[in-house]
């Protein structure tokens, strides 16, 4: 198999499982226990908070809160702020956050806030003018992402965390959960508050998240029970998986492969534009404005969902922007929001490459990929391709 | 999707325009950007001589098409409409539960294709009645008949009198001015 959709998961890398093994072996106790084996289960945790904190650039390692997922952080970030900001109704935001962010944003529009929703253009960046538009003295929160998960664009958090402290006292939060390990992330040289993270986009199990929270932040707790993780957020400590997290933080950090899967990414999307007629990238053509392992390309007039099934009979995994089958039956609001054309954004592919792609792989894909959009450019309806 | 289903969405059959004349239908929708496209030829004894398709939407849609093509290729336009007015049994067949719409789709651009057929075979008649009914050959003057002797009231009871109307149902409009004209006090 050809797995060209790392933007959606990872597989866990074989030095993360080894690092995770004695925990969910001889290593069972639970960290809260005072006896031996909690103190190593604890002792652990702590090692890999450390890990997370070096990979993102925080200050210290208790800036780091463990919770089971992205969304958890990024619903954890939001509901946190705002509980302890309860005269501040104002939220700022982008209409093409992860759904963690965009509907607990809506629905916090049915709970008496105001929403503004930052748009983009049609290459998928923010105008910071806007942003500054958009701040009030009663905005509790601006929460953007670093990297879209759709089109890889990367929004300039260093800017926005400025403009934001600039012009408004609001808690600056970043899903960073499509970023972390593909891109260098230096937290503490910015004004970003909060910060949400994800373990298996990056080679950790799945049900592995992390929030940092910059020193002097409060933030009220999502999950109410016991004092784990210093009482901001309970729950027994999932220490197979915060073991395997900080594993993986040590390996993105130490033997990052970002250069040679961009290389990888480069091929791949210069090949597919060349070589397949009607084909249109969606995100800024400037490759450093973008992650190094994403290519989000239309193959315009035919279905996108079709491509997917005939790319996975090859043997090749790929995600598509494509309705029909999504659940919400209606086109990604991300490319909607870059003003794709509709016959456009209906042919959408995301390739998102890893660290276990190779260069064959790359070649396979790419000599397969131009007969599959032959064959649905044939039978389509658009007259545009007769 | 079933098998079958599957197989026809990775090798379509008829896929590309029918011979000419052809008559075209169409069906898209705007919520999920699907749109698929019908042609079909009739020969003299109103049977569908070729079927072809193109679609640009799911795998559903897809291979409901290229079955519809298949199924309807040697039937008479009012045995292809009547299988175009089943989407439900088509879908059972795919095992398209939950895209049902995407096969209704597919059968309405169908029987698009078979009205446009209907409507031209009708303005094309030279016979000394008019021909109102193309998938039943029915005439102005039986229906009216019908009407007269029946009291019909409604395109469904001239339906069931005479099979007008029990096709593609472009002749629906005609048959309810018949029966405006017709409405005699009673
Ligand atoms: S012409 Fe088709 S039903 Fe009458």
């Amino acid at each position: 198999m050809i797995y060209l959709d790392n933007n959606a998961t990872t597989r866990v890398a074989p030095e993360v499982l080894d690092a995770m093994k004695p925990y969910l072996g001889e290593f069972f106790g639970n960290p809260s226990s005072a006896h031996t084996l909690g103190r190593e289960m604890k002792r652990a945790i702590e090692h890999s908070r450390e890990q997370v904190a070096s990979l993102i650039g925080a200050t210290d390692p208790g800036e780091i809160v463990f919770t089971s997922c992205g969304s958890e952080s990024d619903n954890w970030a939001i509901r946190g702020v705002l509980a302890t900001r309860p005269s501040s109704k104002h939220i700022v935001t982008t209409l093409v956050e992860h759904e963690a962010v965009r509907n607990l944003c809506r629905l916090l529009e049915n709970d008496g806030y105001e929403v503004t929703w930052l748009d983009v253009d049609r290459n998928g960046e923010l105008d910071l003018d806007s942003l500054r538009d958009a701040l009030r003295p009663d905005t509790a929160l601006v929460s953007t992402m670093l990297a879209n998960n759709e089109t890889g664009v990367l929004f300039p958090i260093e800017d926005i965390g400025r403009i934001v402290r600039e012009n408004s006292d609001a808690v600056f939060h970043v899903d960073g959960v499509q970023a972390v390990g593909k891109v260098p992330i230096g937290l503490k040289n910015t004004a970003v508050d909060l910060f949400a993270l994800s373990g298996h986009k990056f080679h950790a199990p799945q049900g592995i998240g992390a929030l940092y929270i910059r020193r002097g932040i409060s933030l009220s707790p999502l999950i109410i029970g016991g004092a784990q993780e210093e009482g901001r957020r309970a729950g027994t400590s999932a220490v197979p998986n915060i073991v395997g997290l900080g594993a993986a933080c040590r390996l993105a950090l130490e033997d990052d492969d970002h250069a040679r899967i961009e290389q990888l990414r480069n091929l791949l999307e210069d090949e597919i534009l060349k070589r397949i007629p009607n084909t249109r990238l969606n995100g800024v053509a400037d490759r450093s404005k973008r992650l190094p392992n994403t290519s989000n390309i239309s193959f315009e007039y035919v279905d996108g969902q079709n491509i997917l099934l005939h790319l996975d009979q090859a043997g090749i995994s790929v995600s598509t922007g494509s309705a029909c089958h999504s659940t919400t039956h209606e086109s990604s609001p991300t490319l909607r929001a870059m003003n794709v054309p509709f016959t456009a954004a209906q042919g959408s592919i995301r390739f998102s490459l890893g660290r276990y792609n190779t260069e064959a792989e790359i070649e396979t894909t790419l000599s397969v990929l131009p007969e599959i959009v032959a064959k649905l450019a044939a039978m389509s309806p658009y007259e545009q391709l007769r | 999707m079933h098998t079958e289903a599957a197989d026809h969405f990775f090798n379509p059959r008829n896929v590309g325009d029918a011979g000419e004349p052809s008559f075209v239908g169409r069906a898209a929708s705007l919520s999920c950007g699907a749109h698929v496209r019908f042609s079909i030829q009739v020969d003299e004894a109103q049977r569908v001589s070729e079927a072809r398709f193109r679609a640009a939407g799911c795998d559903v849609l897809v291979a409901a098409a290229s079955v519809l093509t298949e199924r309807v290729t040697g039937l008479t336009t009012a045995q292809a409409a009547a299988i175009g007015q089943a989407p439900a049994e088509l879908s059972d067949k795919l095992g398209a539960a939950g895209s049902e719409k995407c096969v209704e789709m597919a059968c309405n651009a169908l029987l698009d294709a078979i009205r446009e057929y209907s409507n031209a075979a009708r303005d094309d008649w030279a016979g000394d009645e008019a021909l109102i009914c193309t998938c039943f050959f029915v005439s102005e003057r039986t229906i009216e008949r019908e009407i007269q002797a029946r009291a019909l009231t409604t395109v469904a009871e001239v339906t069931n009198a005479c099979n007008a109307g029990g096709g593609c149902g472009s002749c629906h409009q005609l048959i309810q001015e018949i029966l405006e004209t017709n409405d005699l006090p009673r």
